[in-house]
């Protein structure tokens, strides 16, 4: 970095944020790491901290970074897995959760507008107030922000039937490269056919076109009645099929995910810690589908029933009686009603971290995709904690899949390893017609990789990232480079 | 208590920094108010780390951030690591490097020299058969602590109230560990002839430091109440309110239901914040924040408040002398900016209402 300009830049963020800019090293280490697995010694710091309230001290923050060309890095949750926030190329942290307000809420017309530093715990928590609530779901959601989980376009445990966070984006205000704030998006209708669909490109920008500072959200009645069960099914090809024939008999499922067996070990502490055992699942069993149905009682319950028999009987899948499995897990990926590392992780993340490749595939390819990760995963040395697959899309069984392992971070190979690993289960998802990532985003991982998925279009992501950020400020290192992973 | 060295909490120090969940970042009261990463756990963590492997040396900002800390283990209810112990040897490594405010030293030597942290108004002894220690802050308010001792009086209880020192609870928060060992070694001679017995007590802060840094058999004197109240027929006093739990002696010492039990006997009608028992929000008050930025503490104490309207009481009921003058301090400012008052009342207070 240019030191002049960085001080530059510094003083003239000090006029117009005072203490809420900082260039003190005990405040730039909080932003220097976020959840992807790296050496546990790498940190990446950046120049300065700051903290806007609102959407013009985001103009202006810009504006200054314009000038004085220094990186802008958007900061939320920090708990990404891979690398968006990691300012690699130093520059400025922009604190989102300073603006966290919620701005609107129109019952009437069931949207809300809301700043975007707001966690989505928190967003959930004003909502409750009226019955309302956000279905949009990561388990981050503590932590994860909404202008997160537009910046990856992350996962959510209800996708099956509401999709991820572009199904809920009305619009937002963004802030671009030279300090404009642009309404993007609809008005308040579900959808328009005018113009072109710019929020689009905004939704797993990953902060290189603009830093988004509100966004207008759909938002739905809370249930009424919420049930969760588990299945165990005769393999991953069953599972998939088998939702795929509760959704066709017109069952509306909440959520579905569909995990290997050795997942389920990873959310199964406090069951074994309880009874001293491991959950009592069928030898046959090579896949557990969990399930959730929400809405009213009567309805809740006809829905459980008839895609129980679905499964049982068209299938040959069993209901777990484990109950207490099946709760325990469902507070670990949606009540969070857990204390870290007490419920979950004590026996994980201690010694090593959880890492993935997060593929897309055709749900065709899952099974075939299953063996050749157990491979891949052995060839560089990764211990295999299992697979899980997300439905992503409403009211449809979609392959958006976690393939999980522990990293050892203490060891730098193991780290660089992971890494070979992830490149090589990213050439797989291509060769299968899917994609290398879907929900974590590019991260410093795979921008470098981005033509090979896109093939001519890359050129275009090119220009519009030029069109929206001229200065090349935003997040640079991301979309169009790959830090820790190299070669064809 | 034991030295506390940043090194021996490596463990728990790089397995936040693995993790990484973020639970303890958004409703820690002091990033609510500053915004910045480094003042909530995984933030200090961060610092921990950075101390321990030399990437951030001791500094001013370091001091600030760690200062700021209300050490009211908020965090640590989100979390199974040692979050608290961590932020406390944090806190002595910076203080053997002689970053510590003014402030705390010159109350750690009053610590020291006279044994008291405040000056005490009135001798406050009494002959009985149970022990009751008073603690600084209860010492320096002879009035409102002979009416205390006068409810436990009414509750059946005879407590035998002698030559007090103090805990030195805040030496040992505020990292001055060398001052603190001094300090614990005039406590043991002072009461260490009650070590045997059950003593109770009034403030939650020095009850913690009592059982967890002097081995004592210390039980707040508000359990003892509750035992008695079913049987003291008192007075219904006709209020709507809520009560906030005091950190340490909620969060620490797990005391949540008898104070709601006696208030509830004494006829107060109570509706719980969002922000309850474990999960409680500090007042402000805790870690000697309010001894070196007291606008921190005030703005915390104003949320606190904030918390209350939020679910529509104007009466906040708590148990501790010092959440409730940093609670009033919040509602009378925040009266000011809104025009809403909303009270702070002690239970003890309530129960010498009931109870005449």
């Amino acid at each position: 970095m240019d030191e002049a300009a960085l001080d530059q830049a510094f003083r003239a963020l000090k006029t117009v944020l005072g203490a809420r800019a900082t260039r003190a090293k005990a405040h730039r280490i909080g932003y220097s790491r976020d959840w992807s697995p790296r050496h546990s010694s790498h940190i990446d710091l950046p120049d300065i901290v700051v903290v806007p309230k609102t959407t013009d001290e985001v103009v202006e923050i810009v504006k200054i970074a314009y000038r004085h060309r220094v990186p802008v890095v958007p900061f939320a949750g920090g708990t990404g897995m891979g690398g968006g926030v990691a300012a690699w190329k130093g520059g400025i942290a922009v604190e989102t959760k300073g603006f966290d307000q919620l701005l609107e809420l129109d019952e009437a017309n069931m949207m809300v507008t809301t700043q975007a530093g707001i966690t989505i715990w928190a967003l959930n928590e004003e909502l409750a107030r009226s019955g309302l609530w956000f279905p949009h779901q990561p388990e981050s959601k503590r932590a994860c922000t909404i202008g997160a989980s537009i910046g990856c376009d992350n996962d959510s445990t209800f996708g099956l039937r509401y999709g991820k966070i572009l199904d809920y984006l009305s619009n937002v205000v963004m802030v671009t490269g030279k300090g404009e704030a642009l309404r993007i998006g609809r008005r308040k209708a579900a959808f328009s056919s005018t113009g072109y669909k710019l929020l689009d490109l905004v939704v797993g920008s990953e902060g290189t076109l603009g830093v988004v500072t509100e966004a207008t959200l759909r938002v739905f009645p809370l249930p009424e009645t919420r049930l969760v069960r588990g299945y165990v099914c005769r393999s991953l090809d069953d599972g998939l099929r088998s939702l795929e024939r509760v959704l066709a008999g017109g069952i509306c499922v909440e959520s579905a995910h569909l995990n290997c067996r050795q997942r389920l070990h990873f959310y199964t502490h406090a069951y074994r810690e309880k009874y001293q055992r491991e959950p009592d699942i069928p030898d046959w069993a090579e896949a557990i589908l969990f399930l959730s149905f929400a809405g009213d009682e009567d309805v809740v319950n006809f829905s459980l029933e008839k895609a129980t028999r679905i499964l049982l009987d068209h299938f040959g899948a069993e209901e777990t009686k484990e109950q207490e499995m099946v709760d325990g897990w469902w507070a670990s990926k949606h009540s969070l009603d857990f204390i870290p590392f007490r419920q979950k992780w004590p026996d994980s993340q201690r010694e090593k971290k959880f890492g993935a490749a997060d593929l897309g595939l055709p749900i065709g390819r899952v099974e075939e995709a299953y063996q050749r990760f157990l491979e891949i995963a052995s060839k560089w040395g990764q211990d295999i904690l299992g697979m899980t697959v997300y439905n992503e899309a409403p009211n449809k069984p979609t392959a958006s899949i976690s393939f999980a392992v522990f990293v050892d971070d203490s060891s730098e190979e193991s780290v660089a390893n992971f890494y070979n690993y992830v490149k090589e289960m990213s050439a797989m998802a291509l060769e299968m017609e899917g994609t290398m990532s879907s929900y974590i985003g590019d991260g410093d991982r795979l921008g470098g990789f981005n033509e090979l998925e896109h093939g001519d279009s890359y050129i275009y992501m090119k220009r519009i990232k030029e069109m929206f950020d001229p200065g090349g400020i935003f997040n640079p290192g991301k979309k169009f480079e790959s830090r820790w992973i190299t070669g064809a | 208590m034991d030295n506390r060295s940043l090194e021996q909490y490596a463990e728990d120090i790089y397995t936040c920094n693995r993790t990484r969940c973020g639970f303890c970042v958004d409703e820690c009261p002091v990033h609510r108010i500053k915004g910045m990463e480094a003042y909530s756990s995984r933030g200090k963590m961060m610092l921990a780390r950075g101390l321990l492997e030399g990437i951030i040396e001791p500094s001013t900002e370091v001091q600030e951030v760690l200062e700021a800390c209300l050490l009211c283990g908020h965090c640590q209810a989100r979390c199974a690591l040692n979050n608290l112990d961590i932020f406390t040897a944090l806190r002595q490594r910076m203080a053997e490097k002689e970053f510590y405010a003014q402030e705390h030293l010159k109350k750690v030597m009053k610590m020291l020299d006279a044994g008291r942290l405040f000056d005490r108004p009135a001798h406050l002894e009494r002959e009985g058969t149970v022990p009751l220690y008073l603690g600084c802050l209860y010492q320096s308010k002879p009035i409102e602590t002979r009416t205390i001792i006068s409810v436990l009086e009414r509750c059946g209880i005879d407590p035998l109230v002698v030559e007090e020192v103090c805990c030195g609870y805040l030496a040992e928060a505020t990292g001055f560990h060398a001052q603190f060992e001094d300090i614990r070694e005039r406590f043991r001679a002072t009461y260490g002839n009650h070590s045997d017995q059950e003593i109770l007590t009034l403030c939650p802060t020095c009850t913690v430091a009592l059982t967890e840094s002097h081995g004592l058999n210390a039980k707040h004197a508000i359990l003892a109440v509750a035992e008695r109240i079913g049987q003291l027929n008192p007075r219904q006093l006709d209020l709507q309110a809520t009560y906030h739990d005091p950190c340490h002696l909620g969060r620490m010492l797990g005391v949540f239901d008898e104070p709601r039990d006696v208030l509830r006997a004494l006829g107060v009608v109570l509706t719980e914040m969002e922000q309850n028992r474990v999960f409680s929000s500090c007042c402000g008050g805790g870690g000697g924040v309010a001894d070196i930025d007291q606008t921190l503490a005030l703005e915390i104490a104003k949320n606190r408040i904030r918390d209350a309207m939020r679910v529509g009481v104007e009466n906040i009921i708590t148990l501790c002398p010092t959440c409730e003058p940093t609670l009033l301090r919040g509602a009378s400012r925040l009266a000011n900016e809104t025009g809403v008052f909303v009270d702070v009342q002690g239970v003890w207070d309530l129960l010498d209402e009931a109870l005449n």
